[in-house]
């Protein structure tokens, strides 16, 4: 029994695992599309993300189904807990990257040519902070978690920048102003994904350590 | 009170004179909510040259639930027998260390196990009432200790605080025997409290019953712990988490971890309190 309920953990972690690689995917996509203009990648992101829904819906069912019959305690509850909440966060970043996508047939690149550099090297770090959040998950590393978490004030400082750098902008080229409230909309999603991030992070901190590290002082 | 038997227990303690409440004398010395009431101190007990318990140290707070867990074998019951030293009648049983009931020494020379067994009552696995009516099953205790007082009200008292009074009050003189083993089980909890102890020790109480009569009973442990200090040896794990508000866990003798149940069952802080209770052993 014991034996089959470790199985069966292990085959949901793979899974999960699985669906964020598939996320990690797609946020890449999403930007590459949005800053190339390319919009059959953007139309790619938009499709793949019904697969994201289905198999969170799947995961999410398995989740309930193993607490329900195992009553899991100790780092098995600790494990379907945190599977459960970052399977919700995974799908949430799944959604930024379409409403990043969804920008990529609109956006004119050259009206909002001062921030496109600044969100280019936003998009850095949230990509870095994404791929380090879902390896930690991966490998239960409370250190990495730490280390995503650290990062989530640098993305929300350069957002800050950004936006103050399009109100000014915006004030003398009023024509472009859909074109700054692209770039926005797209800075926006990408500090929500660094936002997800973050909690997938954090919750691998309670994984690995039982500490809940949500909303203190860092 | 002491336990020694050069001073006597209050006669209060052996004569009740109110069937509804712990007589006035033990009322001043009542422990706080977070008193100790029992305490090991590197308690061993040995079956002959087998340690069945080594060098456990622990403490039993007053008002709470104490439950302890672990695999077949493993000592716990032989811990619990301890307290109210139900070991004595084991041959070839000798004890080391030291088991301390509000500080008095359970196995100190002169100590009297009678007297124990009336403040520290017990249940076991399996419901043994005696073969005689319900009413004679809970008055047959108080009566030998010399109650005094109204039995009949001590009687409805004991059924009502262990949940069976509404079911019996119109069959006290049928024979317990008639009873379901749920019901069973709560008439010897009703029979334990009716002496008005302080600690009810709980061997397994509910291994031999059905899910629902699992839930009354433990329905019943919630209650009783606003008046009794209440441990409880289970191997149901979920029902330790369930029930009780302190967790220690055992293996091979040894006490391996002891504290909160939440933190226990969450984040147990020893590899093997992890391992038992996700199951990978035991």
């Amino acid at each position: 029994m014991t034996a089959h309920f470790v199985q069966l953990l292990d085959d949901l972690q793979r899974r999960s695992m699985r669906m964020a690689s598939l996320v990690e995917d797609v946020v890449q996509e999403a930007c590459e599309a949005v800053f190339d203009g390319n919009e059959k990648l953007a139309r790619r992101v938009i499709g793949r993300d019904q697969e994201v829904d289905v198999e969170e819906v799947q995961i999410e069912a398995e989740v309930v189904r193993l607490t329900a019959l195992y009553q899991p305690v100790g780092s098995d509850l600790r494990l379907l807990y945190t599977v459960l909440k970052t399977n919700n966060n995974l799908e949430r970043i799944a959604d930024c990257a379409v409403n990043i996508a969804e920008r990529a047939e609109y956006l004119d690149r050259l009206a909002v040519g001062n921030q496109v550099n600044t969100v280019r090297q936003m998009t850095g770090i949230v990509q870095c902070m994404l791929r380090v959040a879902i390896q930690a998950y991966g490998d239960q590393d409370a250190d990495r978690g730490y280390k995503v978490q650290s990062e989530d004030d640098a993305v929300d400082a350069t957002y800050a920048q950004i936006i103050r750098s399009v109100v000014v902008d915006a004030a003398g080229n009023p024509d472009n102003m859909a074109a700054y409230l692209d770039i926005l909309s797209i800075a926006k999603n990408l500090e929500r994904i660094a936002d997800h991030a973050t909690n997938i992070a954090e919750d691998v901190v309670y994984l690995s350590t039982g500490e809940i590290i949500r909303h203190q002082q860092r | 009170m002491t336990l020694m038997k050069e001073t006597p227990p209050p006669k209060q303690t052996n004569t009740p004179t109110a069937p509804h409440a712990r007589p006035a004398a033990d009322f001043s010395d009542a422990p706080a909510a977070s008193d100790v009431v029992i305490r090991t101190d590197r308690l061993t007990v040995r079956y002959g040259t087998f340690e069945a318990v080594k060098r456990v140290s622990m403490s039993v707070l007053a008002n709470q639930v104490t439950a302890i867990i672990g695999p077949s074998g493993c000592g716990k019951s032989t811990l619990l027998r301890t307290m109210n030293r139900m070991n004595d009648f084991v041959p070839g049983v000798s004890v080391d260390g030291r088991a301390l009931f509000h500080g008095d020494d359970l196995y100190a020379s002169g100590a009297d196990p009678v007297a124990l067994r009336r403040r520290i009552g017990m249940v076991f696995q399996k419901p043994n009432p005696f073969p005689k009516s319900i009413y004679r099953n809970i008055a047959w205790g108080p009566k030998i200790n010399g109650y005094r007082g109204n039995m009949d009200e001590l009687v409805e008292h004991a059924l009502k605080q262990s949940a069976l009074w509404d079911e019996v009050k119109d069959k006290l003189h049928n024979s317990a025997l008639a009873l379901s083993g749920g019901q069973q089980q709560r008439l010897c909890i009703a029979r334990a409290i009716a002496l008005q102890p302080e600690v009810l020790l709980m061997d397994e109480p509910c291994s031999a019953l059905d899910p629902i009569a699992t839930a009354r009973i433990e329905d019943l442990i919630d209650e009783l712990k606003s008046r009794f200090t209440v441990v409880l040896v289970t191997h149901n794990m979920q029902q330790a988490a369930r029930v009780s508000g302190v967790t220690a866990f055992m293996y091979m003798g040894e006490l391996i971890e002891v504290g909160d149940t939440n933190m226990m069952f969450t984040k147990p802080g020893n590899p093997k309190t992890q391992d038992y209770i996700t199951g990978r052993f035991g």
